[in-house]
This record gives C-alpha cells, structure tokens and sequence, in this order.
C-alpha cells in the first residue's frame, strides 16, 4: 500500500511537479520513461515518489524515447495503468509507436512539456511537438497553467480508460512556461484524487490466459480501412464522454472545464485563437483593451482531438474577425489552427476575416506588446471589412517583414 | 555584445563558421593565439568568471598520464607532445575533474579557490611522503 | 503586483530562492509565480530568474518584467549593467557584494540616483551554511528592505519550505537569513 504523500491544500508547484503529483494519485502502474527537458522532472519526481514508497508502481529505464512508448504499449496491453513523460525530439522518436498505441485502443496518459524541434537545436517552448502528434490518433488535452496540468492529468486516466473510449491521452503543458513557473495549486487530498480516477477496468489482457490475444495484427486493404475508421469514430465520440468528466470533476472539486475555453468571445468583434499559456496572458490583453471600449475576446481548444469542430463554429459564429496565432512552424502551408478554424466556420451563414499569426516559435516571448499588436491589426481589418495584409505573418521575428498567402487587401 | 540577425540574414542550415576566414595554413601547426577563430566561436567566449575554484598545476609531481587532458570537458587542459603545458584559464569553469582523476600519489593539480595566487598555491603544495628507511 | 528580477550565476539558487519566496508569499494568501530563463545554462553562467506576487491570480506569461526589486546573488554580475534591464525609477536594488555603497557607485556608476541596499550575501553564505549559496540571506535582506513580512514569520514559514533538509541546514540558513537581515543596509 502507497504511503499518504503530505499535501497542503495550496502548494507552490511547477507544472511538471503537479503532473507527477496526478500520477501519483492516480497510483500509475507502470512509467517507463527516458528523460528529456523540460519533461525532465516528471520522470525524475516519478522514480523518487517510486523509490520513497509513495506509489506501488513501477518505473522503468529504457534506452529510449521508442522503447518507453514501446514498454507503455506492452504493459497497457497487459492491463495496467500506464503513463510517461516527454517532450520534442523524444515525442519525435516515438511517433511510430504512438500510433501502434492508438491502433491497439491502449489508454496511456502521455504527459508533453511542449518543446520546440531540431534543428537548430532548442530546448524551449513551442507546439512543434504537439502539432508532429495532432495525427496520431490520440486524444489531446491542452494546458494553460500549472492548476490545469495537475487537473487534466488525473482527469486523463477517467477519460481515456473509459471502455466505450479506450484511447492514449497527450496532456499538453507549454514547456518552460507552463512545465517549469512555479505557481499556486490547489490540491485534492489523496483519497479523493485516487477514488476520483478509480480503478482502471482492465479490457482484453494479454496476461489472461483464458482468452489468449493477439494486439495490432496484420491487416490490408480488405480490413484496414474499417479499423481506422472505427477508431476515427471512436475518438470523435470521445468528446461526449469527455465533457462528462470535466463536469464531474467541477462537481467533485469545483473547477470548470470546458472543450473550448473562451474569455469575452460573445459579443467580441475581434476574436484571437492560440492554445495554451497564451490564452491567459492574451485574456489580459482582452481585458485591457475591453477597458478601452474595444469589443474584443479569447478562444482556445481545451480538447486539441477530437477537434472542437461545433464548439467554435457555435462561438465563433457571430465574431467579425479572427486571428488564429500557431506556435509552430508551418513549413509550407498556413498554420494548423488556421486550417482548422477556417474549416470550422466555412459552413457557417457568415464567416468572419481570418487571418494567421506565427509567433513564439524555440521560446520567443509572448509579450502583452505583441498581442496587443495582433488586435490592432485585426482593428484595421474590422474598419476596412476585409484583410489590410497578407494571410499569414510572423509575430515578434527580427528581419523584414514575413507575409504570406493571399494578395493584401 | 551578440548582434542579433534577421531571418533573411542567418546562415542557412542553422550553421556557424569556425574560423573568420578560409584556413590556408595547416591549423593544428598555428600557435592558438593566432588562429583566426570566428568571433561565434566558442574560443572567443571566456568563462573564467563561472569559477569558484580553479585547478593550480604542479609540474614537480605531473607524469604526464594525460588523464587530465582526456577527462577535461572543456579542452581547458593545454597539452604538447604528450605533455601537460598549463590550465586554459579563459574557459576552464572550474569543474574539478582533473584534479579528480589526476593519479599522482600527491596531486599534480589541485582544486583552489579562485582567489589564491598560484605562487600561494604551489608554495603550500603538499609534501610527498619520503620512503621509510630501512 | 509586485515583480521581482533575481541575477545569479547557476548554481548559486536564484531558482530555489524564488520557489522558496513564493511558497512562504503563497502562505499568507497571496497568489505567486516564480521562473527562470534558461538555456543551454551549466553552473557558474549568469542567469536570472524571476517572481510575481498579486492578490489575484497572476494570469500574465510573458518573460517581460519591469521589476519592483533586483536582487544580485553574485558580487561580479553587481558590475554588470544588465542588472538594471527594464528597471523603472522606484527599481530598488539589493546587491550581494563585499564592498560598500559608496564602492559599487564607482565601480558601477550606471547606479548612480538609483535606491541601492548592500549586504554580503556570499560571506554570510559561506559563514554560516558553509557553501556559496547566497539565497536565503538574500531572502532575509528583502524582508528587511521591503518589509514585506515579519522577520519571525518569515523564518517560521521558511522553516517549512526547507523541511526535507537535515536540521542543521535549517538551522544554518535561519543564521544566514537573520544575520543578512541585521546587516543589509
């Protein structure tokens, strides 16, 4: 039996340090991991919490980013409860066994200190990993603060264990900001915690010698498509699900979740998308220029995938102006939240201008300067009725300036 | 001061040039202070002031093993023709692992605080043990 | 909101001062940040790491910080003029070095009109917990300078933030935080 971990009802912990206090509560089984910054702490706290008796689990060392997901996968379909921690170029290593996890409906909580990708080598925070998994099948959660690392990642094991959803989880944390600002969170005593999460209903084990199994088997053309298919359904209709556990813990904790998170998107003429940290210090540049009369708000995908499709539609349908801020290179294309929300709002009886902002790339500050600098230019595009610039520009970048797609308005 | 470049300015390829100029003279052969390392180089960055305590060498006790020269992350050991020279004081960060490994029965670099002069160090350096007579 | 800038070389925590600070700010009902900026950092390189403190919750990311107070752990980074990076004309300072006011004016005459506070956090340091890490006699200079807290409750809290260590480092730096509080002037 785990020993009771002595928590305060507000401590001061970094996003990371709240992740692995999640694990622990939820008494993970099984975390085989290889560290990596900023993701470091989570594996380093695990192992202690495992080594000071605070959980009965085990954690593994492996060689490697693929062995870690490869040992998830093993011990997942074994029938326990199983999590990791990573971050850029481990997430990167991993990703063929990212999918092998989700094709085999294996719920592993993946905890992702967002970091940026090589090359040029960067240990900093920005959605590159994040977006490099946005297609792998998996459910993603998406953290704004250290309170929301902490919650999502026990909210993680209820969502993805569920038998009707049986999916891995990515809890998102911007790296360095969110991962490593220590802030204040509030805890839920152990008990609590541990009978929220609840046991993990074991489905299908390959330890249970009375139905022999075999996970991932070889398909092609004749049963492929039907395999995806059912698991591209299945993570679609995660989200209801989803929403019940985020009611639930509200219930329970009183802290409210919601699929799309806004901050004064209803009557706003001018909207910013972004995910992440950036939601919070972008609500306070809402706030500020709301003092000045200026009808603007803030949206953000709490739930990354399933994506948000109706969610924004709905918030979004009456907004003038939008500008939907990637942090993460496109390399080629307009950005991914771009893609998304204008795919979202098309169907819509009116669609407002969109634009795309790329900011914040390898750590680059977010300053307040340079959102406020977004909702101006949103400003223009509202008094002139259409874009006064290119679709996609780059935020905060030394050099001339970068515009691309679309002819200026 | 680092001049900070713009997008259109960079070395593509996230690259950086170790020497200022084309090599025409066989480096390995040109006295260190007069290659024409790049100013991105890290040569040029001294960390001296990263220092608590720096490694003093004692050549009365060296064997010239080159352990140090091998364990020293930073190349911060000066070594020529498989003998130890001197410290490079500009980026040794005072890590201690040569004194650490140094087989010597008596140190031939010993780890002191940064504001001990090394005639004060080596004048204090410990004594070897004289054999017993018989 | 009060913002506070700390300059240190790694190592010497900059880091564990200001998770230290926060934790003991968060107990009397106040919300906190503390971060650092790192690199690529190793020990002994010049860093700095950072608190917010706020009666509501501090919702504000970005790095930016116009601070309220700087405080320089290390003596050679007092010499150094990013320490006044961003400041405004109430920035107090509160610089660890050996030398007195009147010195530093001379050497650093960038902080000439500027309210600076001296202490010796490294001597303290070094006198009492026997290692070059001069953050919590930093910490006691701040409660005096700022006034932030009573020094007694400061200590009882710090008391528990340093519980995991053994008593006779806590008992080390209430010594250190008690003698830099006496000495900062």
């Amino acid at each position: 039996m785990a020993k009771k971990y002595d928590l305060q009802e507000v401590e001061v912990l970094d996003g990371n340090v709240a992740m692995t206090h999640a694990l622990r509560q939820a008494q993970v089984d099984v975390l085989p991991a290889y560290p990596i910054t900023p993701s470091t702490k989570i594996v380093e706290l695990f192992s202690q919490f495992c080594a000071d008796g605070y959980v009965d689990g085990e954690f593994i060392r492996v060689e490697s980013e693929h062995a870690a997901m490869s040992a998830c996968v093993g011990a997942s379909a074994a029938g326990a409860r199983v999590a990791t921690a990573t971050a850029s170029q481990g997430l990167a290593f991993m990703i063929e066994v990212l999918y092998q996890a989700s094709g085999m409906r294996l719920p592993i909580v993946l905890c992702l200190s967002n970091r940026a990708l090589a090359a040029p080598l960067n240990v900093n925070g920005d959605h590159s990993d994040m977006y490099l998994a946005r297609d792998a099948g998996w459910i993603q959660l998406c953290s704004f603060e250290a309170q929301h690392s902490y919650d999502l990642a026990l909210m993680a094991f209820r969502i993805g264990e569920h038998v009707d959803v049986r999916l891995p989880v990515v809890v998102n944390q911007d790296g360095f900001i969110t991962s490593h600002t220590a802030e204040n969170v509030h805890m839920i005593p152990d008990e609590k915690a541990t009978a929220f999460v609840g046991e993990l209903e074991v489905v299908n084990s390959l330890l249970d010698n009375t139905k022999p199994i075999t996970y991932g088997v070889q398909t092609e053309e004749n049963w492929h498509f039907e395999h995806k298919a059912r698991q591209h359904n299945d993570l679609l209709e995660s989200k209801s699900h989803i929403k019940k556990v985020f009611e639930e813990f509200n219930e329970k904790f009183g802290r409210e979740y919601k699929i799309v998170e806004q901050h004064k998107v209803d009557d706003a003429d001018m909207v910013i998308v972004c995910i992440g940290s950036t939601f919070n210090t972008s609500s306070l540049v809402v706030d500020n220029f709301r003092e000045k009369g200026i009808k603007v708000g803030v949206i953000a995908p709490r739930v990354l995938r399933p994506f948000p499709y109706e969610e924004f539609a709905e918030a979004l349908k009456d907004t003038k102006v939008v500008a939907c801020l990637d942090r993460s290179s496109p390399n080629g294309a307009v950005g991914m939240l771009y893609n998304e929300i204008s795919g979202a709002l098309i169907n819509n009886e009116k669609t407002p201008i969109i634009s795309n902002y790329i900011y914040g790339l390898g750590g680059r500050d977010v300053t307040i300067e340079l959102l406020s600098s977004v909702f101006n230019d949103l400003t223009e595009n509202l008094k002139a009725g259409k874009l006064t610039h290119k679709v996609q520009q780059m935020l905060g970048l030394r050099g001339p300036k970068c515009e691309y797609f679309g002819e200026k308005g | 001061m680092e001049k900070l470049l713009g997008w259109d300015e960079i070395l593509p390829g996230a690259c950086l040039f170790a020497f200022g100029e084309e090599i025409k003279e066989n480096v390995a052969q040109t006295p260190r202070d007069s290659r024409k390392y790049s100013d991105n180089n890290s040569h040029q960055a001294h960390v001296s002031d990263w220092r608590v305590t720096k490694p003093v060498f004692n050549v009365d006790h060296c064997i010239n093993c080159q352990f140090c020269w091998v364990y020293c992350p930073d190349m911060s050991i000066i070594s020529k023709d498989k003998k130890m020279i001197e410290v490079d004081y500009d980026h040794c960060k005072g890590c201690g692992i040569c004194a650490e490994v140094c087989p010597t029965p008596v140190k031939s670099l010993m780890m002191v605080e940064e504001f001990k002069s090394e005639e004060e160090t080596l004048a204090a350096w410990p004594e070897k043990k004289k054999k017993e007579a018989k | 909101m009060l913002e506070i800038r700390w300059h240190s070389r790694a190592g010497q925590g900059a880091v564990t001062g200001a998770k230290g600070f926060a934790e003991v700010v968060s107990h009397t009902g106040k919300e906190v940040q503390a971060f650092a900026f790192y690199g690529s950092a190793k020990r002994g390189a010049a860093m700095t790491a950072y608190n917010r403190v706020d009666d509501k919750q501090i919702i504000n990311n970005e790095k930016y910080m116009e601070p309220d107070y700087v405080l320089v752990l290390d003596p050679a980074l007092v010499m150094s003029d990013s320490i006044i990076l961003n400041h405004k004309e109430s920035t107090t300072y509160i610089l660890g070095t050996n030398l007195t006011r009147d010195e530093v004016l001379e050497e650093a005459p960038f902080l000439k009109g500027k309210r600076i506070h001296t202490v010796d956090c490294m001597k303290i340091s070094l006198n009492t917990i026997g290692r070059a890490i001069p953050n919590t006699p930093m910490l006691g200079a701040f409660m005096k300078v700022s006034q932030m807290l009573p020094i007694e409750e400061f200590k009882e809290d710090m008391k528990l933030s340093l519980k995991k260590f053994p008593q006779k480092i806590i008992d080390a730096n209430m010594d250190a935080i008690s003698q830099a509080y006496g000495e900062v002037s």
